[in-house]
């Protein structure tokens, strides 16, 4: 498989968990975007030292996998992205970064280590966060709450027809990829004599494509105005599940629960 | 129905692509548009849609071809295009079954109704809230169909309707067309598809009509063919 | 480039959204008063196309290694800079959104980055000055030498800014202890190396194009009637002066004061090999955040006792241990949560 046949693979496998239908995938898309935006702002928001307090909020993403039936290890394939580049920036700071912070019996803890965890957790949770958002939300979905919020027309529009084709120039780049080595066994990526023609070709093809993609929009009354899937509506249940998740969040960020909870443990 | 009166294009001058073609198709019939590649084919489709535009006079239905009848005159053509993909850009089958009939004012309900009629009527039920870009070529092929004839057309164009599909598959799309009540102009390399769904040919070579007769005629006329750089169908050839 | 959430504060993201939204709605408004419904599919192909392409390697002759094509250039020179904009919003939201590349927060930060300057400098101050210019004489020759500088410009001096914007955007959110100066004397040239050889695929692409199709090119078949360039080459290299003076004066900033920075960040780099992932620039990027929070640790860990180390925590230690208790505590309540989750499935199946 080449890069291009993972990604349509990766494009396929989110397709297909967004039309499973689960009590979160039945929410309206507008909920669970609101939702996601105030979770991660609401944890990156923690202090870099912060660990005990931004654990709690592992248990809404671990929630969401439960209730959503999504299998986490989807999930964790996708963080190879982000992942190197959030462990590259805590990964120094436990051998640089000694000041003790605090102790485990007599082993000091020091703040490095913390940060580095924070921040790798951090990374982790906005991850997840978002993964679950497209993971129970089909993308004509999406694109309708974008408009119900105000996001210009032109560029919701865009954003549908460009994930349409997405998925067929990908295709057509994977097989050319293929059609490419196979004739030049041995070699890595495109040899310099074809660096413009490569894609050049695709690119002239693909005008060619978008002329007929206007054609066929014209032939079929197009006249500046694209008709959407109707909007699940939002109800009340969409409501309280917003107002609940948002309350959560707040009571997490302002109060130091885990600690709350391993005190009266503790005592 | 459609009417084409002397008509001629070129898009570069001295190098005309269609010279001086005449044709008449009634109502109900089924036409299969031929020829070499070059030949002119996708050019009638062309200038009979309004993509384009010539000299001489095409009308359909009476109403000429022309920047302010283009709404009318599309409204009653239907374009199934060669490659599926470039015709379906909508997420999913039903939405892009839905475009048509929405941006022709058509209530929402009444859409979705005609949808459902549609999918029904071609077997395709279960494609609904299928994504564009999930579906194979052959499902893809039919879908095309589909959101066409969810526009209610009263003729229906077709390029190589037959291009690129299995055996299954294009008996599938064969059946349909033939099922189709609606006046057909079919473009094809595909003679023996063109044999089984038209009743009447038009041989184009370089920009002229060649012949215009019964399709049985003209398909098994092995000289004509040759002439123009096109073999029998292969039903024939044996 | 691309930004992850947990690498800027909630401000910060919220100003580059502000920033970006600003931009696009400017551009949205500008395209309408185009021909907005004819461009839109063009867009949409052109934007799939380059977000496709961006995943081919290309071989960089001598090395070994690989490099990729800058789409922002590409864009604005097909579609001009604000259809260019936005298709590049697209792409950076696809990428986001189903590649888990960037982040749903830092999606604004992200479009300044690398849409903004791509498009809107790429265009205004490279490609359009120098197209229309007339370096190289007259002639197909010297266009398609015009075309190719042009693009090779555009790409380092649009990564230069970006690099830029990453740092003074991760600096602000106080994610990384290094000196400002030092930051930036190890990104742009790192950026200077990935924006010339992005340069010269993008270069090659576009050559080709202009072989084939000139029209398709913006500003040139306005060649043929040499319409003069609304702005002076002079005000190009300007801007490639303020921006040397930039990174020049970042390097020698922290070569004054902090030598120990640079040789880190020397250090890392060579270390790590980036030659070898140029195409991910996350690596280089995470790669020089490490390096950052390398020299900053020193910083402060020669200092006595950095005054934050306890911060936040009035009884560290009493904290300390019931905020471990407490995760643990949470970590069981998941442990539950999906054993529920299971269980419940297995009995709907069964």
């Amino acid at each position: 498989m080449n890069k291009m046949e993972k990604a349509l693979h990766e494009l396929g496998e989110m397709d297909d968990l967004a039309a499973r239908s689960s009590p979160i995938h039945d929410m309206s898309a507008t909920a669970k975007l609101l939702t996601t935006i105030a979770y991660i702002v609401t944890v990156v928001s923690f202090d870099k030292y912060d660990l005990s307090g931004l654990i709690p909020l592992v248990l809404w993403p671990v929630l969401l996998f439960q209730l959503g039936g999504i299998p986490v290890r989807t999930c964790f394939y996708k963080l190879r992205i982000v992942l190197p580049l959030v462990m590259a920036v805590g990964l120094f700071n436990p051998i640089f970064d000694r000041a003790p912070l605090l102790f485990l019996g007599s082993v000091a803890v020091s703040g490095g280590v913390v940060s580095m965890l924070t921040l790798m957790l951090k990374g982790v949770l906005c991850l997840m966060a978002s993964f679950l958002l497209m993971a129970t939300t089909p993308i004509d979905c999406l694109c309708a709450s974008l408009r119900t919020l105000r996001v210009p027309k032109t560029l919701v529009t865009l954003l549908l027809l460009t994930y349409r084709y997405v998925g067929v120039m990908t295709e057509e780049l994977a097989i050319m990829t293929d059609a490419y080595h196979l004739r030049a066994p041995g070699q890595k990526g495109i040899h310099v004599s074809a660096w413009g023609s490569f894609l050049g070709q695709l690119l002239l093809r693909s005008m060619d494509r978008a002329q007929e993609l206007y054609a066929s929009m014209l032939l079929r009354g197009y006249h500046e105005h694209f008709h959407y899937a109707p909007v699940k509506p939002f109800t009340a249940k969409d409501a309280a599940y917003l107002a609940v998740c948002l309350g959560v969040f707040a009571l997490l960020r302002f109060v130091p629960v885990a600690a709350l909870l391993g005190g009266a443990l503790v005592r | 129905m459609i009417e084409f009166e002397n008509v001629s294009f070129s898009y570069e001058k001295d190098r005309p692509v269609l010279r001086d073609v005449s044709f008449r198709i009634e109502t109900g019939e089924a036409v299969g548009l031929i020829g070499a590649n070059g030949a002119g084919k996708s050019t009638v489709m062309k200038l009979l849609l309004g993509l384009l535009s010539g000299e001489g006079r095409i009308a359909v239905d009476g109403v000429e071809v022309r920047k302010e009848n283009l709404r009318e005159i599309r409204r009653k053509l239907g374009f199934v295009l060669q490659n599926s993909d470039n015709q379906m850009f909508m997420p999913t089958v039903c939405e892009d079954m839905m475009f048509g009939p929405l941006n022709y004012m058509v209530s929402r309900e009444q859409a979705e109704k005609k949808v459902d009629e549609v999918l029904a009527q071609l077997g395709l039920t279960e494609l609904k809230y299928r994504h564009n870009h999930r579906i194979s070529g052959g499902e893809k092929r039919m879908a095309a169909i589909a959101t066409i004839l969810a526009m209610e057309p009263e003729a229906v164009l077709m390029d190589e309707p037959s291009s690129a599909l299995d055996p299954c598959n294009r008996r599938l799309v064969i059946n349909v067309i033939r099922s189709l009540p609606q006046t057909k102009l079919i473009t094809s390399h595909d003679l023996d598809m063109i044999w089984d769904t038209c009743s009447r040919v038009i041989l184009l070579s370089g920009g002229r009509v060649a012949a215009d007769g019964p399709a049985r005629e003209i398909l098994r006329d092995r000289e004509l063919l040759e002439k123009h750089r096109m073999e029998l169908p292969l039903r024939f050839q044996s | 480039m691309h930004m992850a959430d947990a690498l800027l504060a909630p401000a910060v993201a919220a100003t580059m959204y502000v920033a970006s939204g600003t931009v696009a709605g400017i551009s949205i408004h500008q395209l309408k008063k185009d021909d907005e419904p004819q461009k839109l599919p063009t867009m949409a192909v052109t934007a799939a196309l380059v977000f496709a392409g961006q995943m081919i390697n290309y071989t960089i002759p001598g090395t070994g290694s690989s490099g990729h094509m800058c789409g922002g250039m590409l864009l604005s020179a097909l579609l001009g800079p604000q259809a260019g904009f936005l298709s590049m919003i697209v792409i950076l939201a696809i990428q986001c959104l189903f590649f888990a590349d960037g982040g749903l927060m830092a999606l604004g930060a992200n479009i300044w980055n690398m849409a903004f300057y791509g498009c809107f400098v790429g265009y205004y101050l490279i490609w359009r000055p120098i197209v229309r210019s007339h370096w190289f004489g007259e002639g197909k020759a010297a266009l398609r030498g015009r075309i190719i500088a042009a693009s090779i410009i555009g790409c380092i001096v649009t990564l230069q800014f970006g690099a830029f914007s990453v740092v003074l955007e991760t600096s602000l959110s106080g994610i990384t202890e290094l000196p400002f100066g030092a930051f930036v004397a190890l990104m742009q040239p790192i950026h200077l190396a990935i924006g010339l050889v992005e340069g010269l695929i993008t270069a090659a692409v576009l050559t080709f194009v202009f072989e084939s199709r000139p029209e398709l090119l913006r500003d040139v078949e306005a060649e043929a009637g040499a319409l003069p360039a609304k702005r002076s080459l002079k005000a190009v290299i300007a801007i490639l002066a303020v921006l040397a003076l930039v990174v020049g004066g970042g390097l020698s900033l922290l070569a004054s004061s902090n030598p120990d920075g640079l040789e880190w960040a020397l250090f890392g780099n060579a270390e790590e090999g980036y030659a070898e992932n140029m195409g991910l620039d996350e690596d280089d990027f995470g790669l020089s955040s490490k390096a950052a929070d390398t020299a900053g640790s020193i910083q402060e860990s020669t200092s006595f006792l950095p005054d934050y180390a306890f911060a936040d925590n009035d009884t560290p230690v009493g904290t300390t241990v019931s905020g471990i208790v407490g995760s643990a505590m949470v970590a069981g309540v998941a442990l539950l949560i999906c054993l529920a989750g299971g269980f419940f499935r297995k009995k709907k199946h069964s």
